[in-house]
């Protein structure tokens, strides 16, 4: 089985990627391709929390965007190091949506893991989000992993 | 969506895993829309005002200077696609932070300003479709939709910005099928293209004065470095998509001119808040004068949101930048946990747009400058001088970093469009001294937002870290 994870780069990315080696059998998965989207034409293309602050800063100044969401996937794909499946690491361009169901339908994927970053009104009120509009549209079973209740620490 | 191909640079070693998204023919739209909605709904009165019936002149001199420093801005481009622009190329030709910083710092001011004129711009046209609400009621609700908008992330849609370019456009298309119409009926007067009606002011200086004026409307195209990044093949595209989204961009701003100055008498124009609709307005075309008025105006006013989106796009991306850099506060770094949009960063510049535009609303006129005119001068004064260093700078790093692919400008162009920007610069100073304090005050936001970050940035910073290194605890988001 093909499993997909996408990242924006944020925290909850990052967890939902955790979440899915937490439970998962690496012998029933062949291959995980970690996918990021970079959005041209929103104000932040791509934000990445994920690396390191040095390495942030200078992927800002040489690579722009497209080096912040390398090493943002980068920083995904090393949570499945060692773990099994082959890991992919792939950067696409344009609506991260629409992108990340391509991505699946392209990969053949049996599974597509995204982060679903809101807890408040944003998400429920606003046009939907990333995470709902992959849940309603993408070819496989979706794993969306939310965030913890906001009592908790992180 | 956007149509995805595949980037025969990158693509080699991952199958189909490095995918860039803007084809040449959307980033030129994404030019052309950018630049069409600026100026010419807006600005086209004032520049009839000051040069008279071959203001039209005007606009051909501003655009050939803004296509020029396109030039330099494709060769710097190519050279760098970082989607980082004249902050990034400044910093490679001068090393020098605190041009880097004074740079970046216009720059945010420059898009600033042209959201309040925009804005004012919006207005105008919306007055003609509801006079109800006050000018500036509709300006601050204009830019808090805008920042809304942004949030959420519809102007992400690369179909909508295509659609937004299309439907400008049309509305100056209606303008010269009017100028058209005008011409095959036999009434038109060519003799007014000539007429130069400037007061006491020589011809050679009352054109450059119409060219400072007409220079907002040029603007815009620099923003199209925020997509070089990721525009297929860029080498090959990106120069052609600029440079051709300039040249259409400047025969459409010639004859709309042209079909304005023959079918309406100048001063008309001239008084007028929203120039092009009196075009519409003179009823040359057997359709219902009402239903072309109201179509117009719609128009108008989907151009002119076209064009803020963009600047409302960029403000919070070069505060980000600035706050990775450590420069400004790490809170503009904040990005929303689903969204994911710099929603400090938005806030903020809709908050300085508003400020601008109650303070040009309340602050006392200077010989009869409208805000719009006094904001959109401001723009022009900012991006003038960020023109020209980008020019100096694009000559400077010749020699660097270039390759087979990288696209060379003439440098003879190069220096008549250093002069131009210069002359236009020198001009707007000499003739409205007064917006250089409101440059100042611009300006002044980038440094306080400096100076908060120097010393209460500090204390978030371990002891170990120096200036510069964001740190986890700075970016405030974590």
């Amino acid at each position: 089985m093909h499993v997909v994870v996408a990242t924006d780069g944020s925290q909850q990315s990052l967890r939902a990627a955790k979440q899915l080696k937490s439970f998962a059998d690496p012998t029933k998965i062949s291959d995980i391709s970690v996918v990021a989207v970079i959005r041209p034409l929103a104000a932040v293309a791509f934000a990445d929390d994920l690396s390191p602050a040095e390495r942030r800063k200078a992927d800002l100044q040489a690579g722009g965007f497209r080096a912040a969401a390398q090493s943002a996937v980068e920083v995904v794909a090393s949570v499945f190091e060692g773990w099994g499946p082959k890991v992919h690491e792939r950067i696409r361009s344009g609506s991260p949506a629409t992108e990340i169901i391509k991505a699946c339908k392209q990969l053949n994927a049996g599974l597509v893991v995204v982060a679903s970053g809101g807890r408040g009104i944003s998400d429920t009120v606003l046009v939907g989000s990333t995470a709902q509009r992959v849940q309603h549209y993408a070819p496989c079973p979706v794993l969306v992993v939310r965030p913890a209740p906001r009592a908790r620490k992180k | 969506m956007a149509e995805t191909t595949t980037d025969p640079m990158t693509d080699e070693a991952d199958d189909g895993g490095l995918r860039r998204s803007i084809t040449g023919k959307q980033l030129f739209f994404y030019t052309l829309g950018d630049v069409l909605g600026s100026g010419i709904y807006v600005l086209i009165g004032l520049v009839a005002a000051a040069v008279g019936g071959a203001f039209w002149i005007a606009f051909a001199v501003g655009v050939s200077i803004a296509a020029i420093t396109g030039t330099a801005y494709a060769e710097l481009v190519t050279k760098y696609p970082q989607a980082a622009g004249a902050a990034l190329y400044v910093n490679k030709a001068f090393g020098n932070r605190v041009l880097t910083f004074l740079i970046t710092v216009c720059f945010l001011s420059a898009s600033f300003a042209a959201s309040g004129a925009l804005a004012d711009g919006f207005a105008s046209y919306f007055a003609t479709l509801w006079e109800g609400p006050p000018a500036l009621l509709v300006t601050l609700l204009f830019i808090l939709a805008l920042s809304i908008i942004n949030f959420i992330g519809i102007t992400e849609s690369v179909v909508i910005n295509m659609l937004m370019a299309f439907i400008e456009i049309a509305g100056l298309v209606i303008v010269m099928v009017i100028g058209i119409w005008y011409i095959a009926e036999g009434d038109a007067d060519f003799g007014v293209l000539v007429d130069f009606d400037t007061g006491d002011t020589n011809v050679p200086l009352a054109i450059l004065a119409g060219v400072a004026l007409s220079f907002f409307a040029m603007t815009g195209f620099e923003n199209t470095a925020n997509v070089a990044e990721e525009t297929i093949d860029p080498h090959r595209s990106f120069p052609r998509s600029l440079i051709g989204g300039m040249v259409v961009a400047g025969t459409i701003y010639v004859l709309v001119s042209m079909a304005a100055a023959l079918t309406v008498p100048t001063d008309k124009l001239a008084k007028s808040d929203a120039a092009l609709l009196e075009v519409v307005k003179t009823g040359i075309l057997p359709i219902s004068n009402d239903f072309m008025t109201t179509l117009f105006s719609v128009i108008a006013l989907i151009a002119i949101t076209n064009t803020t989106l963009v600047a409302v796009v960029t403000q919070p991306r070069i505060l980000y930048g600035m706050a990775n850099e450590d420069v400004v506060p790490g809170v503009f770094a904040k990005i929303h946990s689903s969204r994911r949009s710099p929603w400090v960063g938005l806030l903020f510049s809709a908050g300085v747009v508003g400020a601008l535009l109650v303070v040009g609303t309340f602050a006392p006129e200077v010989e009869g400058t409208s805000l719009i005119e006094r904001l959109s001068l401001v723009t022009v004064l900012f991006l003038l001088f960020i023109y020209t260093l980008v020019i100096i700078s694009c000559l400077k790093l010749r020699g660097q970093d270039e390759d087979d692919r990288t696209f060379r400008a003439s440098t003879p162009l190069l220096f008549v469009g250093l002069v131009g920007n210069v002359a236009i610069f020198g001009w707007s100073v000499y003739d409205d001294p007064t917006s250089l304090i409101w440059c100042a005050g611009l300006v002044a936001v980038g440094v306080v937002l400096f100076l908060v970050e120097y010393f209460l940035g500090t204390r978030s910073r371990p002891a170990d870290v120096e200036r510069g290194v964001p740190t986890t605890e700075s970016r405030g988001d974590l």
